[in-house]
């Protein structure tokens, strides 16, 4: 029997390329992160027929399915002109929040964990989900993939699946659900909003108890100073399903607020010719290139961003959490972004919160999830606050509900531009007289890692994950180090 | 379901609207167009992979993975065992753990849930990255061999399909 070192998942994928670039010293002269892959996504949309758009908008990532198809759902609310029942937003909303519970569980455990957890220097053998099981315990490990695999469970009672859900309608759901189903979402939602208090304690325990981490979280090499972008309530406290989008300025100061509607008065695009996805930026500002600061339009939406950008969480054990974060980081808007990951378990706790509330609203087993459309389609957006950042669809159609012409800006393409700087910060603050040594690299990757970057999503050409090709370059341009993650 | 009775399940992984991309999901799609009702075969479409993939397939005892590869010849057909894919085994993914550290991470946490044996049937294809539905000829080819292939595997082991 032959013996193949394949990966079935990798050949699935796009990869990005992280190039650095090293002067006579050894040290760091450029960096740029490039994503290869070809777009046409919205092509292919055009011609279908527009209710197709939560199915088909969800096959180009198998990590956010979910965040596409509700943004999709409230786009065709906006092409129908019509608004769903209260129940089939709490619904879509519930849907949302377990989403989002699923997705941070495993991006702090499966992903970015292994950093803190084992080390980011440890040994690459050890760096990973496995490693962190081996220091965090079997227990922990099995309460990870549990409440994981229960938040996917609320994902398929509400939307039929647990991956890909097909509930979205313009107007509302497909179906209701029943009591039963209502009492087992109570019942998981109290079990996740443990966890999250208990994965917050773990950060405090692990991270923030050595000062080693805090150092790197402060150091210069993560700093990334730039606009903040997000969606938040009548309050202007995070909200991942509907709101206004805000943006405040490198000092957090409100620089604009805006229905999703109209972001095209708000956000413009700039295209590089070494890469295929663009570069969004605040148009009022304009782009200035890769740069941060007040003069520059590149605006980051992360989870941290979020939280620079809301005055609050909605929920009160996530508000508590919100309070104490800015404190130990020495007040808002904090620009490090390895907070980017604190923030996430800020947000974990609020999702799981917020699924709380909303199973027990006893108006979520109401039946009527349906306004029937009665209005001739035409054009709509529809934006919600994916886990990467803030994630708008834009369709128009003919008056046969036909696509004419589809806009996508994802989550990852908002933070292009800031993966970019922070990429090349990073590696300029850790890469000295031509140490390329993994842990180093490694340590460039985590600045790109807190990003959580999907390029899949980003250029919607692929269903989930990315390799990643980092290569080092000396100053004759010989490559002197090269690496792939799968 | 306790492995003992469970279904085989047959799984196709690859992106629909990717063209030869989707071959898994093409080949699933002939197979379970071609099952007799009653048969003890359970089909799953899936665009996933890592601890998604692997969050689908627990609790089988048995389970077909159809699935596209580019690093074998175009409309080759291939089997391979969870334990050929060693490669790439202990990275760490930027978005994602791989499908074998997925594996291994429910192996150490839940054990039985694993199914007793994985078999992963690959279609060599080279991806132009276009957004399409059908496949190409020579993809098309193989994905009809290889259909033919598993609905009489598929009927060996269940006595009929």
């Amino acid at each position: 029997m032959k013996t193949v070192t394949i990966n079935p998942v990798t050949r699935l994928e796009g990869h990005g390329k992280i190039s650095i670039f090293l002067n006579d010293e050894g040290n760091v002269e450029n960096a740029y992160f490039q994503v290869p892959e070809l777009r046409g996504f919205e092509k292919f949309c055009e011609g279908r027929l527009v209710e197709e758009m939560p199915d088909i908008t969800s096959r180009i990532c198998g990590v956010c399915p979910e965040a596409h198809h509700i943004a999709s759902t409230k786009a065709l609310d906006a092409v129908f002109h019509v608004d769903p029942p209260p129940a089939a937003k709490k619904l879509r909303e519930l849907l949302y929040s377990a989403f989002f519970v699923a997705d941070h569980i495993t991006h702090f455990y499966v992903l970015a964990g292994a950093d803190f957890v084992v080390g980011p220097k440890a040994p690459k053998s050890e760096r990973n989900i496995l490693g962190v099981i081996a220091k965090v315990g079997l227990d922990v490990g099995t309460s990870v993939i549990t409440h994981r695999s229960d938040a996917l469970q609320v994902i398929a009672m509400i939307g039929g699946k647990r991956i890909h859900p097909t509930c979205g309608v313009p107007g509302g759901l497909s179906k209701a659900i029943i009591e039963e189903e209502r009492s087992k979402i109570e019942t998981i939602a109290r079990s996740e909003v443990e966890f999250a208090k208990s994965s917050l304690k773990l950060f405090e325990e692990v991270v923030l108890k050595n000062q080693d981490y805090t150092n790197l979280i402060k150091s210069d090499a993560y700093q990334s100073k730039t606009y903040y972008m997000g969606t938040v309530d009548d309050q202007n406290r995070v909200n991942f399903y509907d709101g206004k989008i805000r943006v405040v300025d490198p000092e957090g100061r409100e620089f604009e607020r805006f229905a999703a509607a109209d972001y095209q008065q708000h956000i413009a695009e700039h295209v590089e010719p070494w890469t295929y996805l663009k570069f969004p930026y605040l148009r009022k500002i304009g782009w200035k290139g890769l740069v941060g600061g007040n003069d520059s339009g590149i605006y980051k939406a992360t989870p941290l961003a979020r939280l620079n950008v809301a005055e609050g969480m909605a929920t009160p054990a996530a508000e508590e959490e919100y309070k104490r974060m800015y404190e130990t980081l020495g007040g808002k808007p904090v620009h490090s972004t390895l907070a980017t990951h604190w923030a996430r378990l800020v947000e974990l706790l609020y999702a799981s919160e917020r699924m709380l509330e909303l199973s027990k609203d006893t108006d979520i087993t109401n039946p009527n999830v349906r306004t029937i459309p009665t209005h001739t389609p035409d054009e709509g957006v529809g934006a919600v606050e994916a886990p990467r950042g803030t994630l708008i669809h834009h369709y128009k159609t003919d008056q046969n509900g036909i696509v004419r012409a589809v806009n996508l800006i994802v989550a990852t393409t908002n933070n292009h531009a800031a993966i970019s700087m922070s990429i090349k910060r990073a590696a300029e603050g850790v890469i000295k007289k031509g140490d390329v040594s993994d842990g180093v690299l490694n340590m460039v990757e985590m600045a790109f890692r807190a990003y959580d970057p999907c390029y899949a999503c980003a250029t919607h050409t692929l269903p989930g994950q990315m390799p990643l090709d980092i290569k080092i370059y000396a100053k004759n341009g010989a490559v002197i180090r090269n690496l792939r993650r799968p | 379901m306790s492995q003992t009775d469970s279904p085989t399940l047959v799984v196709g992984i690859g992106n629909p609207i990717m063209g030869d991309d989707g071959v898994g999901v093409h080949v699933l799609r002939r197979l379970r167009g071609n099952t007799s009702p009653g048969t003890n075969v359970e089909f799953k479409e899936l665009s996933v992979g890592g601890i998604k993939l692997v969050e689908e397939i627990l609790d089988y005892k048995t389970v077909f993975i159809i699935d596209s590869i580019e690093s074998a010849p175009v409309g080759s057909i291939n089997e391979f065992s969870p334990e050929q894919f060693n490669g790439t085994y202990h990275e760490t993914a930027p978005h994602d753990v791989n499908f074998i550290t997925a594996l291994e991470l429910y192996r150490k946490l839940q054990k039985d849930r694993i199914p007793e044996r994985i078999r992963i049937f690959t279609v060599g294809i080279h991806n132009e990255w276009f957004f399409k539905e059908d496949l190409t000829p020579p993809i098309q080819a193989a994905a009809s061999r290889l259909s033919e292939l598993l609905i009489n595997e598929l009927s060996r082991r269940e006595g009929r399909i």
